[in-house]
């Protein structure tokens, strides 16, 4: 085991949502403004400049870190948006940005050297030289993993760089190689890479039909609900299919992630920092999710057993089936 | 997971002491208490974007009226209609009243309530999106609507909070009382 204390990451997509995470226990939140520049860019999500400096503030006070996502890919020509969003963030105090383009992680370097970088799970870095390439080039602090490691791949990892790492223990799944799923841009002409949103809402839609409720993206049917059955936010990735005269989630399970039982091996295997997902989730949720995995980190820290760890975290889920995901190495 | 069958609505004894459509000065009300919420808070609209020009059509499931509501900021109108008067609306939201004035104060969850089918949504998910993150954002207390400050907004906001409560835990008690046709 490493002897410094993780650090619990997370999610706040607007102001009392950052209060909320950092009274419920965070050590770090991370957000982003409320433009493209960020892969959380939905309607009424996010923070103004102002917002940010008062969120900031009131992190510090509380002896939490702000961390920055300006972590989608800036377009030709209009690269400027993404560095106002860095010299913004720089302004207002942020400790980190975590930002995955080379034009923005280059002006950072350049010109904000008392801000810490960290590597969005955008880039995809899962190997030592890309990971010694972002550091080496832009002085990169932190990577966050893609998930799509095993904890036994991050401890090599680990013992390969001199970087912290930071991996997601919690909330929604992707499936795809981070950074490059284009999915969302064939329905849609959008993708979280470019406008910082996967199914955009404006071509959501539900309509109930006869004998079921069909959630659609951009006029595609992503999956059908019989009636009193809980349904989901329609993205093609988790969506049901019929192929080959089979009907079923052709790409991926409607699963999130839930590695609260691996804290300790990930620990172990040299981990800085543990991510939670989820800024376009309300406060309530946040402030649940946080607290418990405050209380299961300062157990892990503290020795506790897996049995403690899996009470404590007893009860956490998005509401879905969950998945240890590519750390149980049950699947890839 | 919590589904709409199960959901406590409003008990018939508190159902009629809600006046009927005809008549109901609700709408100016709310209208007055929403544009001086605005001039108060003008930052908590904006979080709305392009959309607090769209008009929401939020029906209570257990009253016999809906509203529509345009939170344009200091020109918002709220107006009380017969559940019939969709027509006109972006979106449209419903559920039982309780759980509506959960969400307003931030106790329930928005999209816990619409996935498992509590509420219904439909018309433009962009619209709901936005509206549902300023209000998780605002932290609206009853006194805030009521323009009311210090003392008298704390003893306002325990009373209407505590007697929301005592509803709640009364139709929590009372599960099986019907709603009326939407």
């Amino acid at each position: 085991m490493t002897n410094a204390r993780m650090e619990l990451v997370c999610p706040a997509g607007t102001p009392a949502t950052l209060r909320a995470a950092v009274q419920a226990g965070a050590d770090a939140v991370y957000c982003g403004f409320r433009d493209e520049t960020n892969a959380r860019n939905f309607p009424g999500l996010n923070f103004s400049g102002e917002e940010l400096a008062e969120g900031v503030r009131f992190a510090h006070d509380h002896g939490s870190k702000v961390l920055v996502a300006i972590n989608t890919f800036a377009r030709v020509n209009d690269v400027d948006l993404w560095k106002r969003a860095a010299d913004t963030a720089a302004e207002c105090g942020a400790n980190a940005i975590i930002a995955a383009d080379i034009a923005v992680l280059d002006h950072v370097a350049k010109n904000h050297k008392q801000i810490r970088l960290h590597l969005s799970v955008q880039a995809a870095a899962a190997t030592p030289e890309a990971i010694g390439f972002y550091a080496n080039s832009f002085g990169v602090r932190r990577v966050v993993l893609p998930r799509v490691l095993s904890i036994q791949e991050i401890a090599a990892l680990n013992r390969a760089i001199d970087v912290e790492t930071e991996a997601f223990v919690f909330g929604g799944l992707c499936v795809m190689i981070e950074g490059r799923c284009y999915l969302s841009s064939y329905a849609t002409g959008k993708s979280p890479n470019l406008n910082g949103v996967c199914s955009p809402p404006e071509m959501v839609s539900y309509d109930d039909e006869a004998t079921s409720t069909a959630a659609r993206l951009s006029g595609f049917t992503i999956d059908r609900y019989e009636p009193g059955e809980p349904v989901g936010y329609p993205t093609l990735c988790k969506g049901k299919f019929k192929a080959g005269g089979k009907t079923s989630y052709l790409f991926e399970d409607p699963v999130s992630l839930n590695a609260g039982g691996m804290i300790a091996g990930l620990k172990a295997a040299g981990v800085t920092a543990l991510k939670i997902e989820g800024r376009q989730r309300g406060k309530g949720y946040v402030t649940e999710v946080v607290r418990a995995f405050r209380k299961a980190v300062d157990a892990v820290e503290e020795g506790g057993d897996a049995i403690e760890i899996d009470r404590i975290l007893a009860g956490q889920s998005e509401g879905a089936r969950q998945t240890a995901g590519a750390y149980s190495k049950k699947w890839r | 997971m919590v589904t709409g069958s199960t959901e406590p609505t409003l008990p018939a004894v508190v159902r009629h002491l809600f006046p009927t459509i005809a008549g109901l000065p609700l709408g100016p009300l709310l209208t007055l208490s929403l544009r001086s919420l605005a001039g108060r808070q003008p930052r908590l609209f904006e979080r709305l974007g392009e959309h607090r020009s769209a008009c929401y059509f939020i029906d209570p499931v257990d009253l016999a009226f809906a509203f529509t509501v345009i939170p344009d900021g200091e020109r918002s109108l709220v107006r009380v209609v017969r559940k019939s008067e969709t027509a006109t609306s972006s979106v449209l939201i419903r559920g039982p009243l309780l759980t509506l004035l959960g969400l307003l104060d931030g106790t329930l969850d928005g999209d816990a309530l619409f996935f498992s089918r509590v509420i219904s949504i439909s018309g433009r998910t962009e619209a709901v999106l936005a509206l549902r993150n300023t209000i998780e954002d605002a932290e609206l207390r009853p006194a805030d609507l009521l323009g009311l400050h210090g003392h008298l907004a704390r003893l306002v906001d325990r009373g209407i909070l505590g007697a929301l409560n005592v509803a709640r835990q009364m139709t929590d008690r009372n599960p099986g009382c019907e709603a009326p046709e939407a």
